[in-house]
């Protein structure tokens, strides 16, 4: 870890100022980013600071900062995950199609636990031993979940989300979400697994070099594999989360997810050609977008705008880190 | 002998379009056997039809992906150039050729500036036209929240008139991939493209002209994206906001089919053109079949595995 930093800052001492400013920049500049746009909400808006909104973001980053964590593994990996919306929703739907009450819970998690690891593995099968593009095998699995789900639902989705699921995607506990909570015993989770295990280490050196990976004699199938696993199995779970939160089902739940994912990891430093990022990094990417979009509503600006920054950031973050 | 051998590398190397042909080929030949009516020249003429709409955005994207990068700016600028098709004529037959001129101007523009980002701020394609996606997407809706506008009758004739018995749209999507595929073939911009796409260090060290490729790439891939947008308002009369959404990652199954590969520098855009009719032709058979709607999203996810997953094994893996 030092040894990292210190060649770190070797190599922008040879650099000189501006390259190293860019260098800090691009390594720090995510965790600068956030609490200045906390400052600027409160500064500009006496309501983005009460306890109710500050709340209220916490519950509904949630979903994503979980799909976001599965993201950074594929991204990691050199991959790319574009099925996590499609696994969100079929989540979603799944949840809804039993009787409604909590004694399906269970059965419920089960099967859905089950689709989702159908979907990992199909992903990084393709991915892994097949060789196809992970843009192209996301792509594949996201339409035929899609297909399937449109087939079971017949375009109309209905039926109720059980009660559980209810307080543990809307519903806070002496002002913390649920939701939040499941998010924060994940991140940690998570990030023992990336960066504290040894697992953690082969994801970032197949990543970094499958080729040097392999000499080492890491198996970087199953390396891959897992890692897509991980991907749609956290999606699955962000998937019963948010419908819970939606609190009703329709075909599309989590629309937008697996680009704002993809996004959130990349303005946290996750490199999209592999072997660099981290958990917070990503963390605090999806925590930027909720904010950003939070602030955009608050300050009474069109909603439009919302979406043209969040194009801007995508560009500027990425210019960033762009070496 | 030299003959057959002539033969033997041109299978070789254009092994992909072998491929899309074969599938081609078997879906006719199994919609033959399903249903009399598929395999009439009406119904092929309404199938050549149906691809229009794919086969106009696949051919920006096949270039750009041949580059190695990828254009995901494709549905937001195909929305918002429908919108300002429609909403700009707004049924005066006067302003047509303006706002036609206007419109791909604006599609080649926003390609340029596509691609002026990639190599100023030195940032993936695929985070650049993501981003461009959403900033277009707002634009779009700035414009209009809903249908807007309407287009005059005469226009309509881009998407439902015939030239002597064919599709006029789709005939313009053929031509367009015709001529893509000659400046591909004997420009030498056309030929940098694939170096680019090979390699993109040693064509930099080579000297190749990086910029100007991409800046070629991204402007045609602009370019197609807004007669895309001018097609969909003659057919649905006026420009939606939303219309567009759904080509983004259409549009790289034809390119994936026709045997371009991902990664960049093999290809092109005849492959992608037989891609785009195919997927229109597994459709209509679908149709034909009476598999409903949702089905047909299973059978093109399949069909994507199986073409990517058979194209990839037989390259060895790096």
């Amino acid at each position: 870890m030092t040894d990292a930093v210190t060649q770190t800052a070797e190599a922008a001492a040879r650099l000189g100022p501006l390259p190293r400013l860019r260098s800090s920049v691009s390594r720090f500049g995510i965790f600068m980013l956030l609490p200045a746009l906390v400052l600027l909400g409160g500064a500009i808006s006496s309501t983005f600071l009460s306890a109710g909104n500050i709340s209220n973001l916490l519950l509904q980053l949630a979903p994503l900062g979980i799909v976001a964590i599965g993201q950074a593994f594929v991204m990691i990996v050199r991959g790319l995950d574009l099925s996590v919306a499609s696994t969100m929703a079929t989540a979603a739907v799944i949840a809804t199609g039993f009787s409604g009450s909590n004694r399906d819970v269970a059965m419920i998690t089960v099967v859905v636990l089950a689709t989702s690891v159908a979907v990992g593995l199909l992903n990084g099968v393709l991915v892994a031993k097949r060789q196809v593009s992970p843009f192209l095998a996301t792509l594949a699995t996201m339409i035929l979940l899609q297909g399937f789900r449109f087939a079971y639902t017949q375009g109309a989705p209905s039926g109720n989300v059980p009660p559980l699921f209810r307080v543990l995607g809307s519903e806070k506990f002496y002002g913390i979400p649920y939701d939040f909570a499941i998010l924060l015993v994940l991140a940690v989770i998570f990030w023992i697994v990336l960066h504290r295990s040894a697992f953690g280490r082969r994801v970032f050196i197949v990543g970094g070099n499958p080729v040097t990976g392999r000499m080492l004699g890491i198996r970087t199938d199953v390396i891959t594999i897992a890692c897509y696993l991980i991907s749609s199995c956290l999606a699955g779970a962000a998937g019963l989360i948010l419908s819970g939160y939606v609190g009703l089902v329709d075909n599309w739940v989590g629309q937008g997810y697996e680009l704002d994912s993809i996004v959130a990891c990349v303005i946290g430093g996750v490199s999209l050609k592999g072997g660099r990022g981290s958990i917070p990094g990503a963390l605090a990417g999806a925590a930027i977008i909720m904010v950003a979009a939070n602030e955009v509503l608050l300050f009474g600006l069109p909603i439009q705008i919302q979406i043209i920054i969040k194009g801007v950031v995508i560009v500027l973050a990425a210019a960033l880190y762009a070496r | 002998m030299t003959g057959s051998l002539a033969a033997v590398r041109w299978f070789r190397a254009h092994d992909s379009l072998v491929g899309v042909t074969l599938l081609i080929a078997a879906v006719c030949i199994l919609g033959a056997g399903t249903a009399d009516r598929f395999f009439s020249f009406n119904n092929m003429v309404n199938v050549y039809e149906q691809s229009t709409d794919l086969a106009l955005v696949s051919i920006g994207q096949t270039l750009a992906i041949l580059t190695g990068g990828i254009d995901l700016s494709v549905g937001s600028l195909i929305s918002l150039t429908s919108c300002l098709t429609s909403g700009l004529i707004d049924g005066d037959p006067s302003r047509v050729a303006p706002v036609l001129v206007a419109v791909l101007a604006l599609g080649v523009l926003i390609g340029l500036v596509n691609a002026a980002l990639v190599i100023g701020l030195r940032v993936h394609p695929l985070i650049v036209t993501l981003g461009m996606s959403a900033i277009l997407q707002g634009v779009t809706l700035f414009y209009a929240m809903g249908p807007v506008g309407k287009v005059p009758r005469d226009f309509s004739f881009l998407a439902y008139g015939r030239v002597g018995g064919f599709p006029l749209g789709a005939t313009i999507a053929v031509m367009l991939c015709i001529i893509v595929a000659l400046l591909l073939r004997y420009l030498p911009l056309g030929r940098q493209i694939y170096a680019v796409g090979d390699d993109d260090n040693a064509a930099r060290l080579a000297g190749l002209p990086r910029s100007r490729v991409l800046m070629l790439v991204y402007g045609c891939s602009g370019f197609c994206c807004a007669a895309t947008g001018l097609y969909l308002a003659a057919r649905f009369g006026s420009g939606q906001p939303y219309t567009g959404v759904n080509y983004t990652l259409a549009s790289i199954t034809p390119v994936i089919l026709g045997g371009t590969v991902l990664r960049g520098g093999r290809g092109g855009v005849v492959g992608t053109l037989l891609g785009a009719f195919l997927i229109s032709l597994v459709n209509n058979l679908l149709n034909f079949m009476d598999v409903s709607k949702q089905y047909q999203l299973v059978a093109q996810a399949l069909i994507i595995i199986l073409a990517v997953s058979v194209y990839m094994h037989r390259r060895e893996p790096t």
